[in-house]
């Protein structure tokens, strides 16, 4: 059994990895570099690498993501972190308008690697404005990647592979996994962008599943395997881009396929999925596909309202036995 | 340097004509640049103006900077290769200040595959990396860009500037406001350049905004700053001259505004005068105050015109023009473009270098959600 990292920590350490192989690495953010470092992601960095390059950002969100993409054309590889994704929608401007084209209109000659990392709240009542997980709004641009880490490692993984990539990346956080502990190793190691793991090997339902509706579907996977019932549990980590390829061969094998998406159903990533292998399967369905989400409604604060809010296990177990069924 | 507290929009016009430009302000070879840099982009600009229609090849909305050549003129003769410049959506004399390849400007707003941008951006989105030019058509942003490139010489240690060129329209944007604040705390090597033509489209500065003094308002953040009027381009010249020194000198950020006026419609050639929100009056006065006419009498009056010199210049410029539409005309169009590789590079150089392979990850899912506290 080798080290133990949490999800924040191995965070923290592809950080601090990246800084010390380069010192193109700047992080922003608001309070980046006081002890408690944004839920323990950046905690000890400015002991190390200094003010210059642990930057206490301006509540400026706007402002910091171009100041990143000002960064970016000057050389850097700048790491912006922010506390909820909720707050980061003031650099909508910049990230549409600028970090996302910037290649695009430079006749793709100039790549920014700015790297922007979005946590996303869930429980103790974040209610609506603490809370959004938007990666459906950023996978629709073109010129960004995105990712949706559900592990330790994977979470280190793929921040290496941003930071020393040469693409703008949005990275969102379930603030839900930060205690979540897995062998991590030590060395620096890739995630690769469009490479889904598949979490559980299945014949009978092809259950793709992100960020942190991740732990459920495993979770759910094992119910099921109980009662006889094979789920090949395919966790996307990054959807823009994805993996199509094994989501096409699972289904190819299954046919039968269910997105969790840990986000609202309209326009969402899982429908983006669902109609994408729809349009690419060329077998019989032998369940209609489906989508498993938060409902289309803003955040609940109250503690039994969040309960019934979010998808769970018993609701996913259901839906899936249902799928046996048809 | 120059009693300059009259100035603003509200009282250029009630002073009567400028009488105030001395060409002895700089050496005369800089008031004969100056001169042929402002005749160059006039040039430019209205023989742009003229062919567009009906030639209707120029398939791009294009921001004409005529009568507003000073400040590019002069940042043409200061800027250094090595500075950045990001410019607004009117762009082609800031595209000019930096010394970017004209002949890739034309091509660019002809959309052919030799252009700046090989036709991908247009005159309101132009840049040309390898002389350090940049712009973009939403309002503010490249300002706020600028400061991050600032942010970069800094800690670098860096001899360079970064300087951003915009209207007065652009500082109704919180953005704007948003880089005073950060630019003032972190002392920037970062310069302004505010050219307030009074309008945004049509609308009056003083109808969006409760003062038309910028150049006041951005002290209290830390910002430098010094009003000029923008026409007087020996002044012009004289203060971006020393703002660009004290900001190498580590300085901090200075803001120039400059008031000047655009004689075109806000976009095309197309007259948005049925919009009457100007006045031929204000549109006279401000011809007559031409910044190329008020030069040509101050180097008049200084004995400084040398009539063969100017001729040469006019030939040689007139020359570099009709080159410059022959090489936009006679290139191809931007053909079999791969969609994904224009949006996206999947070369990763450094990481391919640095970084291991993944290996299988057990991952345990049977732990709970992290606790939550108030935060
Ligand atoms: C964010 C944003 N809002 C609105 C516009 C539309 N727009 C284009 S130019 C312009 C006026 C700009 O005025 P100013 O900044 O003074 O520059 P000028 O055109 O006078 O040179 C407006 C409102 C825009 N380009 N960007
Ligand atoms: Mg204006």
């Amino acid at each position: 059994m080798g080290r133990e990292l949490t999800y924040a920590g191995a965070i923290l350490e592809a950080t601090s990895q990246a800084m010390s192989k380069s010192d193109q690495v700047v992080i922003m953010g608001q309070l980046v570099d006081y002890s408690s470092g944004v839920f323990g992601t950046t905690t000890g960095l400015v002991n190390q690498y200094g003010v210059e390059r642990v930057r206490d950002f301006p509540v400026a969100e706007n402002l910091m993501t171009q100041t990143a993409l000002g960064m970016a054309l000057n050389g850097f590889r700048p790491l912006i972190v922010h506390q909820r994704l909720d707050f980061m929608i003031y650099s909508l401007d910049a990230i549409a308008n600028w970090l996302a084209l910037w290649r695009f209109k430079s006749n793709g000659k100039t790549n920014l690697p700015v790297v922007i990392r979005a946590i996303v709240g869930k429980g103790w009542g974040q209610g609506p404005q603490h809370s959004k997980s938007l990666h459906s709004w950023f996978a629709h641009l073109p010129g960004l990647r995105v990712a949706i880490p559900a592990t330790a490692y994977d979470a280190k993984g793929i921040l290496l592979e941003s930071l020393l990539g040469e693409s703008p990346t949005i990275i969102i956080e379930g603030r839900s996994l930060f205690s979540m502990k897995e062998e991590v190793p030590e060395e620096m190691y890739r995630v690769r962008f469009g490479k889904a793991a598949i979490r559980k090997a299945g014949k009978d339902i092809t259950l793709v599943a992100l960020g942190m509706m991740v732990p459920i579907a495993l979770r759910v996977a094992a119910e099921l395997e109980k009662v006889g019932v094979e789920v090949e549990v395919i966790d996307l980590r990054t959807i823009s881009p994805w993996d199509e390829t094994a989501v096409l061969n699972s289904v190819q094998k299954t046919g039968r396929l269910v997105v969790a998406d840990p986000a609202w159903k309209s326009f969402g990533v899982a429908g983006e999925i669902v109609t994408t292998i729809a349009e690419r399967f060329r077998g019989e369905w032998k369940s209609r596909p489906r989508r498993i989400t938060h409902p289309d409604s803003h955040t609940p604060m109250s503690m039994s309202l969040e309960k019934e809010y979010y998808p769970n296990e018993l609701k996913l177990v259901e839906e899936l036995q249902e799928m046996m069924k048809a | 340097m120059i009693n300059n507290e009259w100035l603003s929009h509200q009282t250029i016009q009630s002073r009567g004509d400028y009488k105030e430009v001395r060409a002895e302000m700089v050496a005369p070879e800089i008031g004969f640049s100056l001169w042929r840099q402002m005749t160059r982009l006039r040039t430019v600009e209205q023989a742009l103006h003229e062919e567009y229609h009906p030639a209707d090849e120029m398939r791009c909305p294009i921001h004409f900077c005529i009568g507003q050549e000073s400040i590019p003129a002069a940042l043409s003769l200061l800027v250094q290769a090595s500075d950045y410049l990001f410019s607004h959506h009117r762009s082609h004399g800031y595209f000019f200040a930096k010394g970017s390849p004209l002949k890739e400007l034309f091509a660019e707003i002809y959309g052919k595959e030799t252009g700046a941008n090989g036709g991908k951006a247009g005159s309101q989105d132009i840049s040309h990396h390898e002389t350090r030019f940049y712009s973009g058509a939403i309002l503010s942003g490249a300002v706020a860009i600028a400061a991050g490139v600032a942010t970069g010489l800094k800690i670098r240690k860096s001899k360079e500037i970064s300087i951003a060129g915009f209207g007065e329209g652009a500082t109704d944007e919180g953005a704007f406001w948003e880089t005073l604040n950060y630019a003032g705390k972190e002392q920037l090597p970062l310069l302004l350049v505010c050219e307030n033509n009074r309008y945004a489209t049509y609308s009056d500065q003083l109808k969006r905004q409760f003062n038309d003094n910028i150049s006041e308002r951005v002290k209290p953040f830390g910002i430098r700053s010094i009003k000029v009027f923008g026409n007087d381009s020996p002044l012009v010249y004289r203060t971006i001259e020393e703002g660009i020194k004290s900001i190498r000198e580590g300085a901090g950020p200075l803001l120039v505004e400059a008031y000047t006026y655009r004689w075109n419609s806000h976009v095309g050639p197309e007259d948005d005068g049925k919009n009457e929100y100007r006045t031929s009056e204000e549109m006279n006065f401000w011809k007559r105050n031409c910044p190329i006419r008020l030069l040509e009498n101050a180097l008049k009056n200084a004995n400084q015109w040398n009539q063969s010199d100017i001729d040469k210049a006019k030939k040689i410029i007139d020359q570099e023009i009709a080159e410059c539409f022959r090489f936009a005309k006679e290139s191809a169009f931007p053909a079999g473009v791969c969609w994904k590789e224009l949006n996206e590079e999947d070369k990763t150089p450094l990481a391919d270098q640095w970084l291991a392979e993944e290996q299988a990850c057990t991952f345990d899912q049977n732990q709970s959600d992290a606790k939550l506290g108030p935060y």
